[in-house]
């Protein structure tokens, strides 16, 4: 325990702070200005200078550290006249344009000179010019306002671990910029826009727009785009975004955001939303009124059912979408119009590698906390970089680097290649055979301990590679033996799971052997989720096979209980997959789909039968915001609200439940509906009974339906208490029943000779969606294709050339972009882009033991444009 | 009074090994391994060496500090960043006798368990770089660095790592930094490099001129070696002594010998037999005396209660025909040349000082300029990050305490009391 | 050796490659003659540091140089000593000869002019480097005589 005395007070201490922080702790404020909590402290600022008896000298309060029996005053003519000086000292280079400063209102230095500052200044010399910076898009620079705490570069080098600025020069004439000087070539996280105290580093987006004071509301909600769930503030003025914030102590993201969280929210104000659902009238579609819409969609699904069967009838959910959307979809199908054919696009490979997981090792098992990484010594990565898929996740592990653990990655390491001492990128397709080698000398170095017999039965019966058989890898065994030694000297392991390693033939062994990897290191599993809520489709039953609250449906007991729940039936038999529901519609068994969310043909592969097949349904409904390219196939078109404008909850990649909330409303917001709202009008419709007032009235109907959310109200949410798993038990244990599709084999490496297309995942958009953020498209303006300088070479290549690439199933023309850390033989190119789905070049088949998608036959042939 | 540090300077080859090693260098390393790690630390507590780098801090109880931290590898990096301006008396050492320095360094290492070393060289002495580069690779052949230093198992590397341009860099934190490869910036204090030193690791951190004197002490044993010079703080001293004087240069004197014998008995005395007017004792940090101080001893203790510092020892001599406000001017646009924008004070407060004497020097000057410079500099004054600010400070003031009066007759006359302005 | 390997050698002395940062700019610097985005953009390679870290390093040494310099820099003192002994009649001298001011270059790319804070050579004064050699006791009468061997 530790005594201090701080203006008279006695302050006791647990663990020595610095007597800033101890004086916060008791209520004493003392003026800061390069202090910024999270950051290390830098003591440059002066202004948090301090007494301390028996020291001769002022102390700044933010660096000093208390030890037992210090007595220190904060408030004596001394130290105010210090603050006093240091003010008019930062006021002597500093423009005081506060009139057209966008920062004034929020600007620390304005707060503190009207503070403590001096009535007047008296430096009456010129001062220093230095131009403002408009060379970026996205953040202008004025470094006559800038005042040198350099919190922007120790949030840059210290949370986000990107290093993209650092202050040139020296003394008065330190300036904090890009290496470019110019441009920021960094990851726009704009993590330095929340820190930077003055208006040096601000955001173009709505500049000189807007006051702080204008702010007429704030909405606390969690961000749209990935499974990670930060939570972020959305500042509103006459019904519109003006910014979206993240706040230290709302949300586990401890105030950063990423760049499509913090500048990507204008896709909702794009102008470009459905304001009237739409019907296909002589081939074309028209606007019409909703009520026609709806009646229509619910006589076509009624007549289709009783003509063919619930089983004609099919439903595409969305990883967008709220639970409470997602679930009265779910409860369309299954209830009322007693199909069980309901999927989404987690089959890609979020679904079907959790549920593969779960059998092997129980339900929840990739429930872990994120910021907990951050305590780990030691990562695994393999199948994705995190740090573009799920950014902020992505920075937990560069924290665990940064506290000296080690990070290796199986691939390329891309946001993580400062961060790994190494680099192991296989061949493509031969991931497999490397992980068994390195499963092979785990087992050596860490005999497994006996706790799961059906994991260890497998690991008996697994074919190791001998070094000669590593030879196609392009790994060679004294990396293997690198990296095994790495994973075995860790003692808090984290293994990280991206799409990557479930989008290929024999996921189930990919995912057994990184499960195995897991399970040898007592590591903890994170599965990387590229949606907001995919999680919550599981846990919602959006798949063929679950029932809310992830029970199968096959299992009687199970049906029985949520029937007795709803007092409605359920189709004995799973229902149809993505994939199969896309078969059946080119067969023609499956005669109508109901699409909410989701762009399959866009986002699926192999487009033109994903297109072919879709048009020959006798009824395709697509409920979105926009219409997108399957939205442009459909009979009808039902405008739903986009994020902002709704309610309800997402289930992160964590298994926590956070509240989605409603920032715009009223006469500005679009004409759209909620998604939930517009299902349970078409269930009534449809004969359905219950009725729903509110969204809350939809979730208290999964609470009694899905045992997992048993008690878990809004209020449990709001309350950041909505962790799995939850209350009390997860409900299925292990099953140990699962099976691993060539245990005992190696797969031959493939060897084609066209580059492989490859999905390129990026940091600054994601899905269809971000391609209408203006903000996202100035950083990443369009597609291009990313290929390593030799391969450009050898097809007679540079970049900025335009490049076609092109198979059986479609072309694209796309310019070149060279990057020396690409492997050879890939393209890559973002499925993002109207006009260029990647996807669509690309085979795909379903694996027959996950059920995941993978995607075959996707090599393309590469050749110059000439213009 | 003999000469230990700047011995046999005047044979051409001094710089080689094999005159140092005829004229009996390499003994004390000899020595040295004899004795008992703890005891050479010792040695060097019971002779009062103080670090001859500025701020005169105890060296034995410094190197007490790193050994006893029980991490490894510790680090041993000599300071040759003389950037203080004024003194070029480590550049004797460097450039002249490198193995006088480098067998202190090899003998320090051993007391300290330390088995890298760096020599931080300023980037402005290229010469320099070439000696000491010739020499360590000397030394490396001679079997005195290396794997087994003289076949006593002590492993022991060195390397030169040359600065770039930045006076800030002889601040010891900041030099590590620099070292690290990084902008150099002094660190926050506690901890100190003794323990959290270069690379996370206890470093000790010493001036070229206090390495050189560990043969000596070794050699001459700590009750031998205190005999020279101030008992409080014995030993020889490097004095640069330089501006208006007959003679200037390098002068090896007993520690405490009074400025006047330094100016008029070695130095030659003001030259052309002009009027003493002003002295700056330890370099352009410390702070302006007038010539009733030069009956001072020149140490750590006595020239601090006259008002200043022995800093590193440089002795500037300013006739009547200097022009202080010039002086002054010349001495802050250095400061702010320099500062190295982390704390406010400093980064804002040495341009506008730097502003206002500029105005004043050039006939601007107005009234109530010097009261503003007064209350800057004490703005200043003790709220600094590191030491730099405070001496920039420091100057300001001792010039206005001392010269007002000329200061003064810049404003009102628009013109200099002195000559040369 | 290729610069790359130079540069990685360098980073052998210190126990992690960054200490390496100071010594590899000057190893680019001596190409040009000054460190260009492409040189920083080398070293940030060679040693795998961040881009923005090394100029920020750059930077932060007034020894590196950030524009294309003369075929001969000259280094001339003008601290309080040189001042003193007559180093700034000398800018003047060499402004009027040359037309180089101080932070400037001929325009035959002969010359380039910086001022520096103290060289240690006070004793000396006025001093100068010019490129690595060492000149002092410089007067109005030997400066140029000095300078004309540079071509
Ligand atoms: C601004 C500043 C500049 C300094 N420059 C030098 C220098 O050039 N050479 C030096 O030896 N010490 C210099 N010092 C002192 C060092 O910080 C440190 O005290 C010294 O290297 C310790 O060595 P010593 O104990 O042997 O003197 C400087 C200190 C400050 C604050
Ligand atoms: S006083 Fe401050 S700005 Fe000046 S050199 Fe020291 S740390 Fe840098
Ligand atoms: S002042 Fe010029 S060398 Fe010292």
């Amino acid at each position: 325990m530790i005594k201090v005395t701080i203006d008279g007070r006695d302050v006791e201490l647990e663990h020595p702070v610095t007597v800033l922080e101890a004086a916060r702790k008791a209520g004493i404020e003392i003026p800061t200005l390069c202090y910024f909590e999270g950051l290390s402290p830098f003591g440059g600022c002066r202004l948090c200078l301090v007494e301390v008896e028996k020291l001769p000298k002022l102390q700044t309060s933010c660096t000093l550290m208390t030890a037992d029996g210090m007595v220190v005053r904060t408030e004596t003519e001394q130290i105010r006249a210090a603050r006093r000086s240091m003010l008019e000292f930062l006021l002597i280079n500093h423009p005081l344009d506060c009139p057209y400063c966008d920062k004034a209102g929020e600007c620390e230095l304005q707060d503190l000179v009207a503070r403590y500052g001096p009535e007047a200044g008296r430096f009456a010399e010129g001062k220093r010019r230095h131009p403002e910076s408009f060379d970026d898009p996205i953040i202008v620079r004025n470094m006559e306002r800038c005042v040198l705490c350099t919190r922007c570069i120790r949030m840059c080098s210290e949370l986000q671990a990107s290093y993209s600025i650092s202050v040139t020069g020296r003394g008065s004439h330190s300036f904090v910029e890009p290496f470019s000087g110019g441009r920021y070539d960094c990851e726009y996280c704009g993590n330095c826009l929340t820190v930077c105290p003055v208006g040096a580093i601000m955001s173009r987006l709505h500049r000189h727009s807007y006051r702080p004071w204008f702010v007429e509301k704030e909405t606390e909600t969690v961000c749209g785009f990935c499974g990670v769930g930060c939570s972020m503030v959305l500042q509103m003025r006459e019904n519109s975004i003006i910014r979206a914030i993240p706040r230290r102590g709302v949300g586990f993201n401890e105030g950063l955001l990423c760049a499509r969280g913090r500048f990507g929210y204008e896709y909702v104000e794009g102008g470009e939303e459905l304001t009237t659902p739409l019907m296909r009238v002589d081939g074309e579609l028209r606007q019409v009124s909703w009520e026609e819409a709806l009646s229509f969609t619910a006589r076509r699904l009624g007549e289709i059912r009783d003509e063919f069967g619930g089983g004609a009838v099919g439903a595409v959910a969305s990883g967008r979408c709220t639970n409470e959307d997602n679930y009265m979809l779910q409860k369309l199908m299954r209830f009322v119009i007693g199909s069980n054919n309901i999927d989404s696009a987690a089959r890609n490979y979020y679904a079907p590698a959790q549920i593969y997981l779960e059998r092997i090792f129980g339900q929840g098992i990739t429930a872990n906390l994120i910021p907990g990484i951050a305590n780990s010594d030691g990562v695994f990565v393999a199948g994705g970089d995190p740090t573009a898929i799920n950014p902020i996740l992505g920075l937990k592990i560069r924290a665990v680097w940064r506290s000296g653990g080690r990070v290796v990655v199986l691939g390329v390491p891309g946001g993580l290649k400062r961060f790994v001492p190494y680099e192991l990128i296989p061949v493509p397709y031969s991931e497999e055979i490397v992980l068994s080698a390195i499963v092979g000398r785990l087992l050596e170095r860490k005999p497994p301990g006996g706790a799961n017999a059906a994991l260890e039965a497998k690991l008996r019966d697994l074919r190791i590679p001998s070094d000669d058989e590593l030879g196609s890898t392009g790994v060679s065994p004294e990396d293997v033996a690198r990296v095994s030694e790495d994973l075995s000297s860790m003692s808090t392991p984290v293994v990280v799971i991206g799409p990557d390693m479930v989008q290929r033939r024999r996921a189930s062994k990919s995912l057994f052997l990184l499960g195995a990897i897991a399970y040898l290191t007592n590591a903890r599993i994170f599965l990387l989720a590229d949606r907001p809520n995919y999680q919550g489709l599981l846990d919602m039953g959006c798949l063929p096979e679950l029932l809310p609250g992830g029970r199968p449906v096959e299992l009687e007991m199970f049906r029985h209980k949520a029937e007795e729940a709803l007092g409605m039936k359920v189709p004995e038999q799973r229902g149809l997959n993505l994939f199969e529901m896309i078969d059946g519609a080119e067969s023609g068994r499956l005669k109508a789909l109901y699409v909410m969310g989701e762009n399959p043909v866009f986002n699926l592969p192999d487009g033109v039968r994903v297109e072919k097949a879709l048009g020959s349904l006798d009824l395709l409904v697509v409920q979105d915001v926009h219409l997108t390219e399957t939205a442009r196939l459909a009979d009808v078109v039902l405008p739903a609200t986009a994020w902002p404008e709704k309610e309800g909850t997402y289930t992160n990649l964590e298994r926590r439940l956070q509240r989605v909330r409603k920032a715009r409303r009223g006469k500005m917001a679009s004409y759209g509906r909620e998604d939930w709202r517009i299902l349970a009008d078409i269930a009534g419709r449809l004969g359905m009974t219950k009725t729903y007032q509110r969204v809350e009235d939809v979730w208290e109907e999964v609470m009694h339906v899905s045992a997992l959310h048993t008690g878990l109200g809004y209020e449990e949410m709001d309350g950041g208490r909505a962790l799995w798993p939850y209350y009390g038990e997860p409900l299925r244990g292990m099953e140990g029943d699962f099976t691993v599709e060539g245990l005992d084999g190696l797969p031959e490496v493939p060897a084609p000779e066209r580059p492989y297309l490859m999905i390129e995942r990026p940091l600054y958009h994601s899905g269809t969606f971000s391609r209408r953020s203006k903000a996202l498209l100035a950083i990443q303006p369009g597609p291009y294709l990313k290929m390593n300088p030799e391969l450009a070479r050898r097809h007679g290549l540079t970049g900025g050339d335009k490049a076609r690439i092109s198979n059986g199933r479609g072309v694209l023309e796309l310019e070149v972009r060279l990057d020396d850390d690409m492997p050879d033989n890939q393209v890559h190119v973002a499925n993002t882009f109207e006009g260029f789905a990647a996807m669509r070049l690309a085979g795909f088949g379903t694996d027959p033991v996950t059920g995941a998608l993978y995607m075959d036959d996707n090599t393309v042939r590469v050749e110059k444009v000439l213009r | 009074m003999e000469r230990f540090l700047l011995k046999n300077i005047d044979s051409p080859d001094s710089a080689g090994i094999g005159e140092y090693l005829r004229t009996g260098g390499y003994a004390s390393l000899k020595k040295a391994f004899g004795m008992e790690p703890a005891d050479i630390i010792a040695e060097v507590k019971a002779a009062g060496l103080r670090g001859r780098g500025g701020a005169g801090f105890p060296t034995g109880m410094k190197w007490d500090f790193a050994s006893r931290d029980p991490k490894f590898p510790k680090y041993l990096i000599c300071n040759a960043d003389e950037g203080e301006p004024g003194t070029f008396k480590d550049r004797p050492i460097l450039e002249k006798n490198p193995h006088l320095l480098i067998e202190g360094m090899v003998i320090s290492a051993y007391a300290l368990k330390s088995e890298r070393g760096y020599i931080y060289l300023r980037g402005e002495y290229p010469h320099a770089r070439a000696v000491l580069d010739k020499a360590i690779a000397e030394a490396y052949e001679a079997g005195f660095l290396g794997g087994d230093v003289a076949g006593s198992g002590f492993r022991f590397d060195l390397s030169v790592h040359q600065g770039a341009g930045a006076y800030i860099c002889g601040e010891e934190t900041a030099l590590i930094d620099s070292i690290e490869g990084r902008r150099g910036q002094p660190r926050i204090k506690p901890p100190f490099p003794v323990n959290v030193g270069a690379w996370g690791k206890p470093t000790v951190v010493n001036n070229v001129e206090t390495l050189a004197n560990i043969p000596l002490i070794v050699s001459m044993g700590a009750g031998r070696y205190s005999e020279i010079g101030n008992p409080e703080c014995p030993g020889p001293k490097l004095f640069s002594v330089s501006c208006c004087v007959e003679r200037p240069g390098v002068y090896e004197l007993p520690m405490g010998i009074p400025l006047r014998e330094i100016i008029y008995e070695h130095a030659g005395g003001v030259r052309g037999g002009r009027e003493l007017k002003a002295v700056i004792p330890g370099g352009i940090s410390t702070p302006v005396l007038t010539p009733d101080v030069l009956d001072c001893p020149m140490d750590f203790v006595n020239l601090p209660k006259r008002g200043s510092m022995l800093g590193s020892g440089a002795v500037m001599v300013f006739d009547d025909t200097v022009c202080l406000v010039r002086v002054c001017w010349r001495a802050m646009r250095f400061f702010e040349h320099e500062s190295c924008g982390k704390c406010t004070p400093c980064r804002e407060g040495t341009g506008w000082m730097r502003n206002i004497l500029e105005r004043m020097e050039g006939g601007f000057g107005r009234d109530g300029d010097i009261e503003l410079l007064q209350d800057i500099a004490r703005s200043i004054m003790g709220k600094t990050f590191c030491p730099l600010g405070d001496g920039a400070a420091g100057v300001v003031l001792g010039f206005l305490r001392n010269f007002s009066d000329e200061f003064m007759y810049h404003i009102t006359n628009k013109k200099c009391l002195a000559e040369s302005g | 050796m290729d610069i790359m390997d130079e540069i990685r050698d360098l980073s052998r002395k210190y126990p992690d490659r960054r200490g390496a940062l100071l010594p590899a700019l000057y190893v680019v610097q001596k190409e040009a003659g000054w460190l260009s985005q492409e040189a920083l953009d080398t070293v940030s390679r060679a040693l795998n540091l961040p881009q923005a870290t090394v100029k920020g390093v750059a930077t932060f040494y007034a020894m590196y140089k950030h524009r294309p310099m003369g075929r001969h820099l000259i280094q001339l003192c003008t601290n309080v000593a040189c001042m003193i002994m007559g180093a700034e009649r000398l800018v003047d001298l060499i402004s009027g000869r040359y037309g180089l001011e101080p932070g400037g270059t001929t325009d035959d790319g002969r010359f380039s002019l910086v001022i520096m804070e103290c060289i240690g050579a006070c004793d000396r004064a006025p001093a100068m480097l010019v490129d690595t050699d060492f000149h002092a006791d410089l007067t109005a009468d030997n400066i140029f005589e000095i300078l004309e061997k540079y071509e």
